[in-house]
């Protein structure tokens, strides 16, 4: 019997192909959000909300991701943006293959923005470079205050933290500076906002101004 | 559940070996697995027996060796092993740092009966 050293890192495929798609986003000035978060913490919901708040000032086309339906796809629809769908078939997350196919059928010297909204699942995709420039997490304050530290390694990774439905928290148990002590324990560096809905008004002002600014960052330089 | 897609990588990775070397039995694959990779060994271990029903994999043993947390800190530079949430530097307290190592799945070696030239 023999013993063959190979030393091969089973992430390198995926993470080749990243660099390659970070590649082509840095060539064309195009800056990229990856969305995660739990199913139901709300990511559609702000997407919506955003959009076109964002459509205003610059060009901004959605990847969905989703196991099985073209429903978020039809809903970013709605807001006048460009929206591909990628089907998982089951699979749990997004990965940077999956996105290379999706930006060959963009024209990307018109794109300023591209949001990639991942599988809802807090676990796995965190642990898949797409070639983004931020890894968003949205986390909702019916999921309890303690997800930060239950899956720390999504939060750790992420640059932006969206904490939503804070419209909710007088009906909760919940203690959203206890959630926000969590995130900033593990991540210090991440950038942390509130959405909220108050008289149907899904008020976003400070994350789509957030999100702007980063979108200007690069393309000036 | 990408604990699949990487035993699938695992597999190619391996299957390459096995045509170069004119392999005949592969006996145990090593498997570094860092701490926060996301990888459960469980299911590591579920998909690797699954994929390998029928192959020349088959009845390989794939052993699991786990690679701590390395972090650096950003504040005053020390390397450190962190063995949990949230991570904080042992000398100075600060909770920047960067992680040098911790998040690589990677075959490390196989053990190999080969055709006797």
């Amino acid at each position: 019997m023999a013993r063959l050293d190979i030393k091969q890192d089973l992430k390198a495929l995926n993470n080749a192909i990243a660099a390659e798609n970070r590649e082509k986003f840095a060539s064309h000035n195009i800056y990229v959000i990856n969305v995660m978060g739990s199913p139901g913490a709300g990511k559609t919901t702000f997407l919506e909300n955003i959009l076109p708040e964002l459509s205003k000032h610059i060009q901004v086309v959605m990847i969905e991701g989703d196991l099985a339906t073209r429903n978020d796809a039809l809903r970013i629809e709605k807001t006048g943006v460009t929206a591909l769908q990628i089907n998982t078939n089951g699979g749990c997350h997004l990965d940077a293959k999956m996105i290379e196919n999706q930006i060959q059928k963009l024209n990307l010297n018109s794109i300023d923005l591209i949001i990639i909204e991942n599988v809802g699942n807090l676990v796995c995709p965190a642990s898949f470079d797409l070639g983004e420039d931020m890894r968003m997490v949205i986390v909702s304050v019916a999921e309890g205050e303690d997800k930060p530290i239950k899956y720390p390694i999504a939060f750790l990774e992420a640059n932006m933290v969206v904490i939503t439905k804070t419209d909710l928290l007088p009906y909760l148990d919940v203690d959203i500076n206890v959630m926000k002590k969590y995130i900033a324990d593990i991540n210090p560096e991440a950038a942390v906002f509130e959405t909220t809905k108050k008289d149907g008004v899904y008020k976003a002002d400070e994350v789509v101004e957030y999100i702007l600014e980063q979108v200007r960052k690069k393309k000036g330089k | 559940m990408h604990e699949t897609t990487l035993m699938q990588n695992l597999i190619a990775t391996v299957m390459e070996a096995v045509e170069k070397h004119n392999v005949t039995r592969v006996n145990r694959v090593v498997l570094s697995v860092g701490k926060l990779s996301n990888a459960l060994p469980d299911a590591l271990i579920f998909a690797f027996e699954a994929l390998t029903q029928g192959g020349i994999l088959q009845g390989a043993e794939l052993e699991i060796e786990y690679l701590p947390v390395i972090a650096r800190c950003r504040a005053c530079g020390r390397e450190y092993q962190a063995d949990g949430f949230p991570i904080i530097c042992p000398d100075c307290e600060s909770k920047n740092f960067t992680i040098i190592s911790g998040d690589e799945v990677y075959i490390k070696s196989i053990d190999i009966d080969c055709k006797k030239e």
